[in-house]
């Protein structure tokens, strides 16, 4: 009865995690301006990474490789915003005219990263 | 200049000269004064008769450097027509002598090697095999691969760190901005400066923060992988690598100037040569005197302790001092053209 409610809870967020990394990935190929491509990326980065890992810890044979994948869940989810933050503070300091861009006409490349 | 003649108007020369341009061009006060100075001092008949034969030399030793030149051309002519036929040919014929033998060595090569997938071939089993079985007792390392690359096959290493240490020298050379000889810098610098400054994220308060606490963290866990190296995955190439990422976390948060107090130029070629030349002498004597058996005297330790292996642990140290010195002053170069 454990090991079935481990290995449901493993499977169900490792899923769930897949999913949101697909959706990331789509998203980073989809959109066109920086900042909307930047927040599919910092979603893959931190939930499905975050649901992945959680799914790991379930499965995981003893409590220290547990601790372990929990750190690694601690550091991505120090890095990752932290990085997004600046690729968005980079774009404003960089780009004057990111207010006016309209999401999705711009299809020339110009004024995107 | 004591002969010169302050009496032009009276030569016949600036007087015709100012006959033939009165009316139109006026003699102005420059060419009067042009005139006075290319005048010549009067000539004896012999000085006259020596510059004549001095300009009959001249001229002949001019024709001959003609003639000269004349050759020189059309040798150029020459090879640029026909030798260069001649040369492409023996080029042609050259090259497919040596692909010839090449090719018959390597055949013959080919031909004494076992078949491809036998499993009685002596590199598909003994050398494996050896490594597994002797591995621990040879090199007192728990991780084969420690034990692989850093004592069988140390020299390889070596080759690998020094061309980082290369690549790192050839970049340094084609990206640097130097300063000026008074220390000042030159304008290239200042405007690579202002430009860094104008894209570095240094005031911002959250990169800031998060770096205060991972770059700790981020150093350790490389020190920890590169001490580690002989018993657990790892090793001085990915704990360097994740030293120089801590460090450039480091100056991507508070600029040049702070990370300049302890990473200078000066630094990464100290720390680069003694680490190299650390790696070379002690990886020498080793194979010197403690190959096969033979006894070094250094102790081996009991495997599985932290300092144990011989020299696998401080040359872990040294290859991964090099690749965070390299991957760190990489970043500096392409970034800024300096530390």
């Amino acid at each position: 009865m454990l090991e079935w409610l481990r290995f449901i809870l493993t499977a169900g967020f490792l899923l769930s995690g897949l999913m949101i990394l697909i959706t990331a990935v789509f998203g980073v190929y989809k959109f066109d301006y920086v900042l909307n491509r930047m927040h599919a990326a910092a979603m893959g980065d931190t939930l499905g990474i975050l649901f992945c890992l959680l799914g790991l810890t379930f499965s995981s044979p003893d409590i220290w490789m547990a601790l372990k994948l929990l750190l690694i869940i601690a550091f991505l989810w120090f890095s990752s915003p932290v990085s997004s933050h600046l690729i968005a503070r980079l774009e404003v300091t960089i780009n004057p005219m990111w207010q006016q861009l309209p999401p999705k006409t711009d299809r020339s490349g110009e004024g995107n990263l | 200049m004591s002969k010169r003649r302050s009496d032009w108007q009276t030569r016949p020369q600036a007087r015709i000269r100012k006959w033939f341009h009165e009316g139109f061009l006026a003699l102005d006060d420059e060419i009067i004064s042009q005139i006075s100075q290319d005048s010549e001092p009067h000539q004896s008949y012999e000085a006259l008769l020596e510059a004549q034969e001095e300009a009959v030399e001249t001229r002949k030793h001019e024709r001959t450097l003609a003639l000269d030149r004349l050759d020189q051309y059309n040798v150029l002519v020459w090879a640029r027509t026909r030798g260069r036929k001649v040369l492409s040919a023996l080029h042609v014929i050259l090259a497919l002598v040596l692909s010839i033998m090449m090719i018959f060595f390597l055949l013959e090569t080919v031909a004494l090697m076992p078949r491809f997938g036998d499993t009685q071939a002596p590199g598909v089993n003994e050398v494996s095999q050896r490594y597994i079985e002797k591995g621990l007792d040879e090199t007192g390392a728990v991780n084969i691969v420690a034990g692989m690359i850093l004592d069988y096959r140390a020299f390889d290493t070596l080759g690998e760190a020094t061309v980082l240490f290369l690549a790192a020298c050839a970049v340094l050379i084609l990206l640097r901005i130097d300063r000026n000889k008074d220390g000042s810098p030159v304008e290239e610098l200042i405007a690579a400066e202002s430009d860094d400054r104008h894209y570095e994220p240094r005031s911002d308060r959250i990169l800031q923060g998060s770096a205060k606490i991972l770059t700790p963290i981020i150093l350790l866990f490389g020190i920890y992988i590169i001490l580690n190296g002989h018993l657990s995955p790892g090793g001085g190439f990915s704990g360097g690598a994740i030293i120089s990422a801590g460090l450039i976390l480091y100056l991507n948060a508070f600029g040049f100037e702070k990370s300049g107090r302890f990473f200078t130029n000066k630094t990464f070629v100290m720390v680069s040569f003694f680490s190299l030349s650390f790696y070379g002498i002690a990886k020498t004597y080793s194979f010197y005197f403690g190959a096969n058996g033979l006894d070094s005297g250094i102790p081996l330790g009991t495997p599985g302790a932290i300092i144990s292996a011989g020299l696998i642990m401080p040359l872990n140290i040294a290859v991964g001092l090099v690749v965070a010195c390299t991957m760190y002053i990489f970043y500096a170069l392409f970034r800024k053209g300096g530390l």
